[in-house]
């Protein structure tokens, strides 16, 4: 039994699993960086390959289904310490049973990952709806300005949406907690590492639109049947840092 | 007057329409901005907790109608404004641009006549899809005595489009809304079913059953055989569904080009996400009964995707209103939407849910556990062998879980633990069920023993979330002084999270059990 560390990518993450079956079962697969030393075992580092990721997961996608590939790729990318080890019981299992994995759902090892690759997508899907854009100018040229705190790394999971949504015009989302961004243009969409660095500020039109939109939001409420435990359900308290509907103040200035 | 002031004006004119779905449209961009999403995206909560999806606003709230219960009604004091078309339009598409929301449901007072206003109103929906190549999500309203005409272009510029039926009968409608007839209502209403109806004819070559069919047929037979129904008798309702069925019995085309041709390429289908319509309660003297066998009636005849109700929130004081004091029915509106749930996707029919024995729903339990009670002889049922009709049946189970259970136990007995991890709601479910023959549910199963059981957790559970019920006694423990009067509105209020525009249902697949009552801390809920 060995600890396995790999670079945190889901490529590195597969050639974790191919040694794992063909060299030294993995006791642990960690990220390099975020792994401490156990005395008990012995910790080797992996390097990325390619083409032994490419063998594991074309495997999981014949021997298991392409759906479980998906599922598993989707519970990579949550916010959880243990979601290697998650994933890789998911996998072995899958490896044994076959195609007909996902039916079961009173196995813990099916259920943990598919309870966080629904954590995944629908926060996902949370955030079509709470991205909010602000119109940046730069000289004659405007570009849509997002900013989003999300607990897990679900940038990429808003590419498809918004790159088809906002065809006619550039837009970029950027994740504050992670410093990555999405960039899209003419329906295309890539993620790249950004810091948030001289940005030109709102314009007096940009603040019209959020006072707008502030009043809009304070007046469509019904006070005979205000509910503030339900609001913070749905729209976690979390996520109002970047919502112009909660930040009065900033339009005032 | 400023737009920041209209918007003010005519959004607060529009808040009571509860619609704020955006589903049932997949849609990729066509246009030059926007697209629409089949399972909808909801953009904001506001503080009632209800789903910001759209801007919803009035096009205008000066109106030529008095209706009692209305805060736009002509005899009522307060400010009027209207929205010019191309100024709606281009606001639209600034918010849009930033996602504040999902697109436009508009609506109107009646101002000079229903077709002046409609007119208006499908000129601001032209702009939107043609000078501004919107292929976002638009709802409108219809008017009643709108002409057809403008009805079928309104319908192809829409996605989604509504008539309000207002009141549950033609009775109150009588009383409340002299100047409504509930002819004017159901012609546009049939009109706009039809055309949906001719054009899935047109599609799908020679089948005239639209793609709802086989749950509607569901909704006929359904599990009535087992419960020892007559088949439902709903066609002999006493009111309204006279006028419906009627109006389904001499159904007829309607003389429209089914396509435009040289339209525009955003979309040239009618109304592709169907027809909703809203209901007040607690407005006028409707039993339960009478309203679960209206939105029977309505979801049969005109294949409705939706009815909304709206608890009642009294705005003046008349002899033909309750009182002002009374707090809005919130409790009442929750499990009629529970019911309407079971209509749409547990085979339940309005009969089964509420009868003249029994003319309002329970409001300790909600209306299939209220069921199950008075049904105990169909009980307990073996997991491992039921049907998927059989277990909707149960409480606790949804149509998810049971999807779920029929496909574990092709491939392995489902156990008593593995219900949890499938959805199931054990608590209330172990009382009707047998798991590989074993029972675990009390000793007896007297369904008085079993109603306290289940009601006593509900209240439990209530009282550990302090938050609400502070927040209720702080602001209106000083305005009333009866005691009795604050515990009642505590009852209504702390179960008040029903949210009627939830991301809502994707009509098929897995999305409907996405709609979650908030009442349980976010955690799917199933009636």
């Amino acid at each position: 039994m060995t600890d396995y560390l790999y670079d945190g990518s889901w490529q590195g993450f597969l050639t974790c699993v191919y040694y794992h079956y063909y060299e030294e079962k993995a006791a642990e697969i960690c990220p390099e960086i975020r792994y401490q030393t156990n005395l008990l075992r012995q910790a080797k580092t992996i390097v990325t390959d390619t083409e032994k990721a490419e063998r594991v997961s074309s495997a999981i996608e014949r021997k298991i289904s392409p759906y479980s590939l998906t599922r598993a790729y989707a519970a990579f990318l949550a916010d959880e310490p243990d979601k290697e080890r998650f994933i890789l019981d998911y996998i072995v299992l899958g490896f044994r049973v076959g195609g007909h994995l996902d039916d079961l759902r009173g196995r813990e090892e099916v259920f943990r990952v598919q309870k966080l690759a629904k954590q995944i997508s629908r926060e996902a899907e949370r955030f079509r709806g709470l991205l909010r854009f602000s119109v940046l100018k730069a000289g004659d040229r405007e570009i849509l300005y997002g900013k989003i705190h999300p607990r897990h790394n679900i940038l990429e999971l808003l590419g498809e949406h918004f790159s088809d949504r906002f065809r006619s015009e550039p837009f970029l989302i950027y994740d504050g907690g992670r410093g990555k961004a999405l960039f899209g243009w003419g329906g295309n969409w890539e993620t790249a590492p950004f810091e948030e660095k001289q940005l030109p500020g709102f314009s007096q039109e940009e603040r019209d639109y959020r006072r707008l939109w502030q009043r809009y939001f304070h007046v469509i409420a019904i006070k005979e049947r205000e509910n503030p435990r339900c609001q913070k359900n749905f729209m976690p308290v979390r996520y109002w840092k970047d919502l112009p509907e909660f930040s009065a103040k900033e339009v005032m200035k | 007057m400023d737009i920041y002031e209209k918007l003010s004006i005519l959004a607060e004119s529009a808040k009571y329409d509860a619609s704020c779905s955006t589903s049932g449209t997949e849609r990729k961009n066509t246009g030059r901005m926007g697209n629409a999403s089949c399972a909808g995206i909801c953009h904001s909560w506001s503080a009632d907790g209800r789903c910001i999806s759209l801007l919803k606003v009035l096009l205008t709230n000066k109106c030529i109608y008095d209706c009692e219960y209305c805060i736009n009604r002509r005899s009522a004091d307060t400010a009027r404004a209207s929205f010019e078309p191309e100024e709606l339009a281009s606001l639209v598409m600034e918010f849009y641009r930033r996602n504040y929301i999902e697109g436009l449901f508009l609506s109107s007072a009646v101002e000079g006549s229903p077709d002046r206003t409609s007119e208006r109103m499908l000129r601001c929906l032209e702009l939107l899809r043609g000078t501004w190549d919107f292929a976002g999500y638009i709802h409108a309203k219809i008017i009643p005595g709108t002409s057809p005409e403008l009805v079928h272009a309104i319908g192809l510029a829409a996605d989604r489009l509504s008539v309000n039926i207002e009141l549950p009968t033609s009775k109150s409608l009588a009383i409340l809304a002299p100047q409504k007839k509930a002819e004017g209502i159901f012609t546009p209403m049939r009109q706009i079913t039809e055309e949906i109806a001719d054009r899935r004819q047109l599609r799908s070559g020679g089948d005239a059953l639209w793609d709802g069919g086989k749950r509607l047929q569901y909704l006929d037979g359904g599990f009535s055989a087992i419960a020892g129904d007559e088949k439902n008798s709903w066609r002999s309702a006493d009111f309204l569904s006279e006028d419906a069925s009627a109006y389904s019995a001499e159904r007829q085309s309607g003389g429209f080009p089914m396509r435009r041709n040289g339209g525009k390429n955003y979309k040239e289908v009618f109304a592709p996400a169907g027809q909703s319509t809203q209901m007040i309660v607690g407005a006028s003297k409707e039993t339960d009964a009478q309203i679960v066998r209206t939105m029977q009636t309505l979801y049969q005849t005109f294949r409705m995707k939706r009815i909304y109700y709206s608890a009642y929130i009294p705005v003046r004081e008349s002899p033909l209103l309750p009182s002002l004091l009374t707090p809005p029915p919130l409790k009442r509106e929750h499990r009629l939407y529970q019911a309407d749930w079971l209509l749409r996707f547990y085979g339940f029919s309005a009969e089964e849910i509420a009868d003249e024995q029994n003319p309002f729903l329970d409001k300790d339990v909600d209306p299939k556990m209220s069921w199950a009670l008075r049904h105990m002889d169909l009980f307990p049922i073996e997991i491992n062998k039921a049907s998927i009709e059989e277990l909707l049946r149960v409480p606790g189970i949804g149509a998810l879980s049971a999807r779920r259970i029929v496909r574990q136990k092709r491939r392995a007995a489902v156990h008593f633990d593995d219900l949890k991890n499938m959805g199931v709601v054990v608590k209330r479910a172990r009382y009707f069920i047998t798991c590989c023959g074993r029972f675990y549910g009390e000793s007896s199963m007297e369904p008085e023993l079993i109603r306290g059981l289940v009601s006593n957790a509900e209240t439990k559970r209530k009282k550990k979330s302090k938050y609400s019920l502070l927040a209720i006694n702080d602001k209106q423990g000083k305005a009333m002084d009866s005691a009795d009067f604050n515990r009642s509105i505590e009852e209504e209020s702390s179960s008040a999270a029903m949210i009627p525009g939830s991301p809502e249902e994707c009509e098929q697949g897995e999305q409907l059990s996405m709609f979650s009552l908030s009442e349980t801390g976010g955690k799917e809920e199933t009636v």
